[in-house]
C-alpha cells in the first residue's frame, strides 16, 4: 500500500515534468508574440518592445526561459505580464470564485444522474426510459450558449431577478444580509444548473448503460434465484457493481474546475478560472497560461491518484 | 401419472420468445415430474430448451421478450405460474434453489462469501447475526470447503472454480429446499473437480433427502447420478424413462444417436459417430417431428404429423411412432451406425 502510493507519486512527478516541458514548448511554438499583442497601441514603440523582452527574458534561449519560468513558479514570484500582479494570487482568487459554481454543478449532476440512469435501466424500454432517453438527447444536442439564453430570458422575465455576474452590481451598499445571500444564490443557480444539464444528460446515459450491462450478468440471475426482492437485486447487487467505473470518473472531475466552465463563465460574466485562462490566452500572457496549465495538470494527476485509491477501497479484486 | 410423492409436475409448459415477427418456441409443450428424493436429469444438446424450462420453474424468464405461453407447474399444490411475484420470492431460494452453470460469474464479485450465503438465509428466515454466521460456517463445511471460518471473509475471486461451485451449492442449500435445480453445474470445471462436485451433489441428495433436477448435455454424468431421465430435443421431450431404460433400451432415434456418439473403449481409435445436421432454429421448426430432418428412420409421414408419445411399459415413453411400430415387427431395422 505504502509502496503503491510512493510509486504512484514518483510516477506522477515525472509525468508532471514532461507536461511542463511540452506545454512550455507548445506555447512558444504558437504564432504571435507577447510583445506584439497590440501593435496599434502607441505605447508599443520598438524601444518598449525591447525593454519588455529584456525584462521577461524573452531574448534568452528557450531552455533558459524555461528555467526562469519554473524557478519563478516554484518560488511563487511569477507575475502576469499584463498587470504585473502575482499569478498565484490571481489564480487563487479566481479559484475561489469558480469553486461554488463547480461544487453546486457537480452535486446537481451526480445526485440527479444516478437516480435517472438507474431507473431508466430498471424500466428499460418502458415509458420512463423512453422519455428520459429523449430528454437527454435533447439536452445533449442543444448548444449550451443557446440554452443559456433561453434560461436567462425565462428566469429574468418570470422572476425578475438579475442573473449576470456573481452578484448584482453595487448590492453591497446598505442591503440586508439575507437579501445579499438570496442574490448570490440566484446568481449561482443559473450557471450551475446550466453546467449540470449537459452533465446530467451524458452521465445518466452512462449510468443507464452500465446498469444494463450489470443487470445482464450471471450473478444478478443468482440474486433473483435466491428470492431477493427487486430492490435488493437492483440497488445492492447490481448498483454496487455498476458504480465501479464511476469511481474512476469521480477522480477525473477535478480538472473540470478549470476547463469545464469557460463558456458558461463567459456567458454569465462569472469571474472564474476558465475565463481567466481564456483571456490570458488571447493576451498571450504566458505566465498565466502556463501556470493555469500546470495547475490543471496537477489536478488531473491528483484526480487519477484519488480514483486509484478509491478503486482500492471499492473493488475487492484490486489489492496491492 | 401423478403419484402421491410427486414433488413438482410440469405439464405442457410452453415458453416462447418473441422478437419482431419471429417467435422462437424455446420450450414447446414439455411435461415432466420429479418425485421426492429423486434425481431427474434433463438431457439434450445446447439450445433445446433445458435451461429455459428450469428458469421458468423459478419464474425467472424475462418478459418481454420471453412469455409463458401455456401449461402449468404444480409444486406442493400450487401452480407456480399463477403465483404473484411476492409469493414467488418466497419459493425461490427457499423451497426451490438453483445452482448455475458458471461458478466464475454467478457469484457477485464485490461481496464476501459470508454476505452472499448469509443473504440467502436471512431473506427467508428470521435469524440473529451470530446464528447466521454459524449457519454459513456449517453450510461451507457441508459442501466440503476446507477451513470455512477463514473462507467467510473471502471474495469470490480468491476461490478456485470448484470452490466457487461449492459455495454456490452451499447457497442453494441455505434454506434446506425441497428441490435443487442444477443447471450444468460441472460444465465449466475440469474433469477431476467435476467428479467431486457430482459426488457432493449425490451425497447431499442422499443425506438431506431432497430432489434434484439436473440439467446436462453430458450422458456420462446422467449415467452417474440420474434416477430418471428426460431427453429433450428442440423444446419437446422425446424420450423418458429410468436410467437403465434410456441407456440400454433407447427407443428414440435421437437418444440412440446420442448414445452412439459417446466414446467408449470398444470404439477406441475409431471416429466417433455424430448425428448429421444441427438443431433446428426454434423460430423455424420443421413441421411434424422436429427431429425428422436428421433422423435415419424418417418416413414421409414424420414430416407431416406431430409424433405421439409411445408407451413401452414401466414408465418408459418415447416420441417415435415409427420405431414403436418397428419394435413389434420381427424384422426391425437396427439403428444405423458408422
Amino acid at each position: 500500500m505504502i509502496s503503491f502510493i510512493g510509486r504512484s507519486v514518483i510516477q506522477k512527478i515525472i509525468t508532471l515534468f514532461f507536461v511542463s516541458i511540452v506545454s512550455f514548448l507548445i506555447i512558444h511554438i504558437a504564432p504571435g508574440k507577447p510583445s506584439q499583442v497590440d501593435p496599434m497601441n502607441p505605447k508599443f514603440t520598438p524601444e518598449m518592445v525591447e525593454r519588455f523582452q529584456k525584462e521577461f527574458h524573452l531574448d534568452k534561449p528557450l531552455h533558459v526561459q524555461y528555467l526562469y519560468f519554473y524557478k519563478d513558479l516554484f518560488t511563487g514570484e511569477t507575475v502576469s505580464w499584463k498587470d504585473n500582479q502575482s499569478v498565484l494570487k490571481k489564480i487563487w482568487e479566481r479559484f475561489l470564485n469558480s469553486l461554488p459554481l463547480f461544487i453546486v454543478g457537480t452535486i446537481i449532476t451526480w445526485t440527479l444522474s444516478f437516480p435517472i440512469g438507474i431507473r431508466s435501466a430498471i424500466f428499460r424500454g418502458q415509458f420512463y426510459d423512453r422519455s428520459a432517453t429523449f430528454l437527454s438527447y435533447l439536452l445533449i444536442s442543444i448548444p449550451g450558449f443557446f440554452f443559456a439564453y433561453v434560461l436567462i430570458i425565462f428566469v429574468v422575465n418570470q422572476f425578475h431577478v438579475p442573473v449576470i455576474g456573481m452578484e448584482t452590481f453595487g448590492i453591497g451598499d446598505g442591503a440586508s444580509l439575507p437579501y445579499i445571500f438570496m442574490d448570490r444564490i440566484w446568481h449561482l443557480l443559473l450557471p450551475s444548473v446550466l453546467g449540470a444539464t449537459g452533465g446530467i444528460a451524458v452521465l445518466s446515459r452512462y449510468v443507464r448503460s452500465q446498469m444494463l450491462e450489470v443487470e445482464g450478468q450471471d450473478y444478478i440471475r443468482t440474486a433473483w434465484a435466491k428470492g431477493l426482492p427487486p430492490e435488493q437485486v437492483h440497488y445492492k447487487h447490481a448498483l454496487r457493481n455498476a458504480l465501479l467505473p464511476f469511481v474512476t470518473m469521480f477522480g477525473l472531475i477535478l480538472p473540470g474546475l478549470i476547463g469545464g466552465s469557460v463558456i458558461i463563465e463567459s456567458i454569465f460574466s462569472w469571474p472564474g478560472m476558465g475565463r481567466m485562462a481564456y483571456e490570458a490566452i488571447l493576451a498571450r500572457d504566458y505566465p498565466v497560461i502556463l501556470t493555469v496549465n500546470f495547475v490543471s495538470a496537477v489536478l488531473v494527476l491528483a484526480g487519477t491518484f484519488i480514483s486509484d485509491l478509491l478503486y482500492l477501497v471499492v473493488d475487492p479484486r484490486i489489492r496491492l | 401419472m401423478t403419484n402421491d410423492n410427486t414433488l413438482i409436475s410440469v405439464q405442457d409448459l410452453k415458453v416462447y420468445f418473441r422478437s419482431g415477427h419471429e417467435c422462437a418456441r424455446a420450450v414447446d409443450g414439455i411435461s415432466f415430474e420429479i418425485r421426492q428424493e429423486e434425481t431427474v436429469c434433463l438431457v439434450g444438446e445446447s439450445g433445446c430448451g433445458k435451461t429455459v424450462s428450469a428458469l421458468s420453474i423459478l419464474g425467472l424468464i424475462q418478459t418481454p421478450p420471453g412469455e409463458i405461453a401455456g401449461g402449468q407447474i404444480m409444486f406442493q399444490g400450487k401452480n407456480l405460474l399463477e403465483l404473484d411475484e411476492e409469493d414467488m420470492q418466497k419459493i425461490r431460494g427457499n423451497r426451490i434453489a438453483m445452482v448455475f452453470q458458471e461458478p466464475l460469474t454467478s457469484l457477485n464479485p464485490v461481496f464476501t462469501i459470508e454476505d452472499q450465503i448469509g443473504e440467502a438465509i436471512s431473506i427467508h428466515k428470521n435469524i440473529g447475526s451470530g446464528e447466521l454466521r454459524d449457519c454459513c460456517i456449517k453450510l461451507l463445511k457441508d459442501v466440503g470447503i476446507p477451513s470455512p471460518v477463514q473462507r467467510l471473509k473471502d471474495y469470490p475471486h480468491q476461490l478456485s472454480g470448484g470452490q466457487r461451485q461449492r459455495v454456490m451449492i452451499a447457497m442453494a442449500l441455505a434454506c434446506d429446499p425441497d428441490l435443487i435445480i442444477a443447471d450444468e453445474p460441472t460444465t465449466a470445471l475440469d474433469v477431476t473437480v467435476q467428479a467431486q462436485i457430482l459426488q457432493l451433489l449425490k451425497s447431499i441428495q442422499e443425506t438431506r433427502s431432497m430432489s434434484i433436477l439436473y440439467i446436462t448435455h453430458d450422458l456420462g454424468v446422467v449415467a452417474n447420478i440420474a434416477h430418471r431421465v428426460y431427453v429433450m430435443y428442440s423444446g419437446i421431450v422425446t424420450e423418458q424413462g429410468n436410467a437403465a431404460q434410456i441407456f440400454h433400451h433407447a427407443r428414440h432415434p435421437y437418444t440412440q444417436g446420442l448414445l452412439a456418439s459417446l466414446p467408449s473403449r470398444s470404439k477406441r481409435g475409431k471416429r466417433l459417430f455424430s448425428i448429421p445436421g444441427t438443431v433446428p432454429n426454434p423460430a423455424y421448426k420443421p413441421a411434424g417431428c422436429p427431429f425428422h430432418p436428421r433422423c435415419p428412420h424418417a418416413i414421409p409421414i414424420c414430416g407431416k404429423e406431430y409424433p405421439k408419445m409411445c408407451d413401452y411399459g414401466q414408465a418408459h415413453l418415447a416420441r417415435c411412432p415409427v420405431l414403436f411400430k418397428n419394435s413389434h415387427n420381427p424384422d426391425k431395422p437396427e439403428p444405423k451406425s458408422i
